[in-house]
């Protein structure tokens, strides 16, 4: 079958990196194409390049059969090619209605914009989409992710898109929600749409796709159909070697209790929270998105200091109303956010490496340049991050190595406890077991470890122990032979069900 | 991609984007001094220079703590209010309390540090805007110093008390050696010490900052404190050098101040800058505002070519980091 786009031979320089290197790539009518690769293997510049935002260096876009340009987003939307974000480009302002029709909206005679007819087409579009309950007349500010992200797609469909590109969809979705989506995806496939589908997740892919393309730095690695193919291969595809365990997880002594939190509460947010992590030990902790979890973390961490309740470190009892109290007894905290909490982009790897320990680190007041030197170049080599040097941006790096450098900043403290906020969210299978690996190494070590973790097998795999959370409450902990996917699950959500 | 923010250059290092910035503006300087001095004779003299360097000493010592407020995207409107509060508690504390004039300058730095560190304090503790809380607080200063004047202006200062503002040291102005002191101490202090560094990185994303257990709070109050003494200090040298005391000094000397910063680099959007681009727009407002007058180009057009400049400057640097493709 003669497919829809055909990238053939694609190749993108940007100033110091080849993003991309001969790349090919091509979208049938009525397909699923999963695009697979680590983080910075080059599929953001491949979508970009699909729809129009940047241009290739060399190479042809081939669109039913025709080589074209496409010199801006707009002028791809018009050839039916769409993209949805990883952050949705919606009003939150306008309605649904209003959304999908954003640019084209139906006209009455005279020019002005039809809004009953263009309430009628979004209903209509919906609903064609198996969605009838949205209202077309809400804000897009009001709905869930779930929702916004159904707007997106029907907003595309008004636009007579013929080929969709789809940008980690699910990263933000409840499991009920992934499901719809799924359900969606499966009708646009039965409609002749060709969706193109990036994720980080193995089972979305086999779930969803017909092929599966690998990218790996940049350059094209392979195309197999994804009934033909299995987990281990791709995963060896897309980083150029076998891994053979993902969850490397190994037996350590455990040691004493080194973090005690006793009823600890925030107002509103958590409700009489007492847990204990032990030296050698790693705590997961689940839970839905908004159960208090990451609440949890910070209000350790000092960031929102507890309204009542205690921490003991090392069995002493302290006060902690800052993040800066928290470093200093020997807590760490990485964030669930890199970009905005964990790292300061702009700055140089050797400038976020120290910033946790410049107290440390200065000689009187002044930064000591030829210890930061050696601190970054040991963390560098450490955590094998890849980049030219300790003066290299952050900002440039890709996810995997982004959040190396958070961890690095925060071993560089010395910690006694490790609180690690969706360790490795968004980032490559490679840097991910290369986290794994790292954090059994470190309570190997007697460190203390609390891992919050939206992804279950990461929890159960990593976990000597399972905390889970439900509106700002412990609800259950299970110890490893217990913990299975569905105790762990069913122990997040049931009053969710009832509800 | 991830996309980077060019906004990262960091002082200390040759091939800093910044320093790009910086060479753009020595060369305006070069240029202007060339051509003004073309026009008159009386410009390029060493009395002219050491004269305007006095002239200059209040202006330049503000924009020091005013460029690490602006590193960590803030901003202090009401540094000129304080100054004339400063002002008038300096005479008001002599001349009406029958202070000694010495403990009198003294109340007055303090009083200078406290209008600062309270906007600092309402800054990071009630979380104010700095706009907003410099705002009203250049309001409220202002309005102090004018009702605790009365409207009268103090004189009649003893002669120990000119020295500051009006004497020499080895030939060069006493306030002059003052602001060459400060500038190098503030330079150094924010390119090489563990707090320049923190004010770079609150600017930047002042978040992570906390994230990272930096005591951004305790930093910023300390930097708007700096501020509100750095104008008490301008207070006392600009009393010092008009031998007479009166509420509405250091009007508009906030719009001074931040354009020289501005000019010298410092991004407004914070994390970004350096003192000796603050140096250089300092001295490059000061000569520019003297060689015109001096060549006879009214008031009125002065302030045109200032703002010219200023947006010349920004334009060119702009300019040149496009070209190197970092964005």
């Amino acid at each position: 079958m003669e497919p829809v786009l055909r990238l053939q031979d694609v190749s993108k320089a940007f100033p110091g990196v080849q993003a991309l290197r001969g790349v090919q790539f091509d979208v049938r009518a009525g397909e699923v194409h999963a695009l697979l690769g680590e983080n910075g293997a080059g599929k953001s510049t491949l979508i970009k390049i699909v729809s129009g935002v940047y241009r290739p260096d060399s190479g042809s876009i081939v669109l039913d059969g025709q080589p074209v340009q496409l010199h801006s987003p707009h002028e791809a939307q018009r050839a039916g090619i769409a993209t949805i974000y990883q952050e949705l480009l919606l009003f939150p302002e306008l309605t649904v209605a209003e959304n999908i029709f954003m640019g084209h909206a139906p006209r009455r005679a005279w020019g002005g914009i039809d809004w009953r007819a263009a309430a009628t087409g979004a209903r209509q579009i919906l609903a064609s989409l198996d969605i009838h309950d949205l209202d077309v007349e809400a804000p897009v500010g009001a709905l869930s992710v779930g929702n916004r992200q159904r707007v997106e797609i029907a907003k595309a469909l008004s636009q007579k898109a013929r080929i969709l590109i789809m940008d980690e969809p699910t990263a933000a979705l409840t499991q009920a929600d992934v499901e719809r989506l799924f359900a969606i995806v499966r009708r646009l496939r039965e409609r002749g749409v060709g969706v193109v589908y990036i994720s980080h997740r193995m089972a979305e892919v086999f779930a969803l796709a017909d092929r599966v393309t690998v990218l790996r730095d940049g350059a094209y690695v392979g195309t197999r159909d994804a009934a033909q193919t299995g987990e281990g291969e791709l995963i060896t595809m897309m980083v150029g070697r076998t891994i053979d365990q993902l969850f490397p997880k190994s037996d350590v002594p455990i040691g004493m209790p080194v973090l005690e939190v006793e009823d600890l509460s925030l107002a509103g947010v958590l409700d009489g929270v007492s847990l204990t992590v032990r030296a050698g030990e790693i705590v997961g902790l689940a839970g839905l998105v908004g159960s208090g979890r990451s609440e949890l973390a910070q209000t350790i961490f000092g960031i929102a200091p507890a309204t009542s309740g205690t921490i003991r470190v090392a069995g002493e009892l302290v006060r902690i109303d800052s993040a800066a109290t928290a470093t200093r007894l020997g807590i760490a905290y990485v964030p669930e956010d890199r970009a905005t909490q964990g790292l300061i982009r702009p700055m140089r790897i050797r400038e976020n490496l120290s910033l946790a320990v410049l107290g440390e680190l200065a000689r009187r007041w002044f930064v000591d340049r030829a210890a930061e030197m050696r601190l970054a170049e040991d963390a560098i080599r450490r955590f094998s991050i890849r980049a030219p040097g300790p003066e290299q941006i952050v900002g440039k790096l890709s996810g995997g190595n982004q959040q190396k450098v958070v961890l690095g900043k925060w071993l560089a403290t010395k910690p006694r406890v490790l609180i690690m906020d969706e360790p490795t969210r968004g980032i490559d299978v490679g840097a991910k077991a290369e986290i794994h690996r790292l954090m059994t190494e470190l309570a190997g070590q007697g460190l203390a470890i609390l891992m919050i973790s939206s992804e279950l097998p990461e929890v159960l795999g990593m976990s000597d122990r399972v905390l889970v959370m439900r509106e700002g409450r412990l609800v259950a902990e299970l110890p490893r032979a217990d913990a299975t996917q569905e105790a762990v699950a069913s122990a997040m959500m049931r009053t969710a069900k009832a509800a | 991609m991830a996309t980077a923010d060019p906004r990262a250059a960091m002082p200390g290092r040759l091939h800093g984007l910044m320093l790009r910035h910086e060479m753009v503006l020595a060369a305006i300087l070069v240029a202007a001094l060339f051509v003004l001095s073309l026009q008159t004779d009386r410009f390029l003299t060493t009395d002219n220079l050491l004269n305007q360097g006095r002239l200059m000493a209040e202006i330049g010592l503000i924009a020091l703590p005013m460029t690490y407020i602006i590193i960590t995207a803030g901003i202090d409107l009401s540094v000129g209010s304080i100054m004339g509060l400063c002002a008038i508690m300096l005479g008001y504390g002599w001349k009406n309390l029958g202070l000694p004039l010495e403990l009198s300058i003294a109340l007055s730095l303090l009083i200078g540090t406290i209008a600062g560190a309270v906007n600092g304090w309402f800054i990071t503790r009630v979380r104010v805007p700095p706009l907003i809380m410099t705002l009203a607080t250049l309001a409220l200063y202002r309005g102090l110093a004018e009702g605790i004047s009365q409207a009268r202006s103090v004189r009649g200062y003893p002669d120990w008390f000119f020295v500051l503002g009006q004497g020499e040291l080895l030939g060069v102005p006493t306030q002059l050696w003052l602001l060459l002191v400060a500038t190098v101490v503030a330079a150094v202090v924010l390119a090489r010490t563990s707090f320049g560094r923190m004010l770079y990185a609150i600017g930047s994303n002042e978040t992570a900052a906390r994230f990272s257990g930096l005591p951004v709070d305790r930093c910023k109050i300390a930097i708007y404190a700096l501020s509100g003494f750095t104008a008490g200090l301008a207070a006392w040298i600009f009393v010092s050098r008009v031998s007479t005391t009166r509420s509405d000094m250091g009007t508009g000397v906030e719009l001074d101040v931040i354009a020289a910063v501005v000019l010298g680099g410092t991004s407004i959007f914070g994390g970004t800058g350096t003192i000796l681009g603050t140096a250089l727009g300092v001295v490059l407002v000061q000569l520019l505002k003297n060689g015109l007058a001096l060549t006879g180009v009214k008031g009125d057009a002065t302030i045109v070519v200032i703002g010219s400049v200023l947006i010349l400057s920004i334009l060119v640097s702009n300019w040149l980091r496009a070209r190197r493709g970092v964005d």
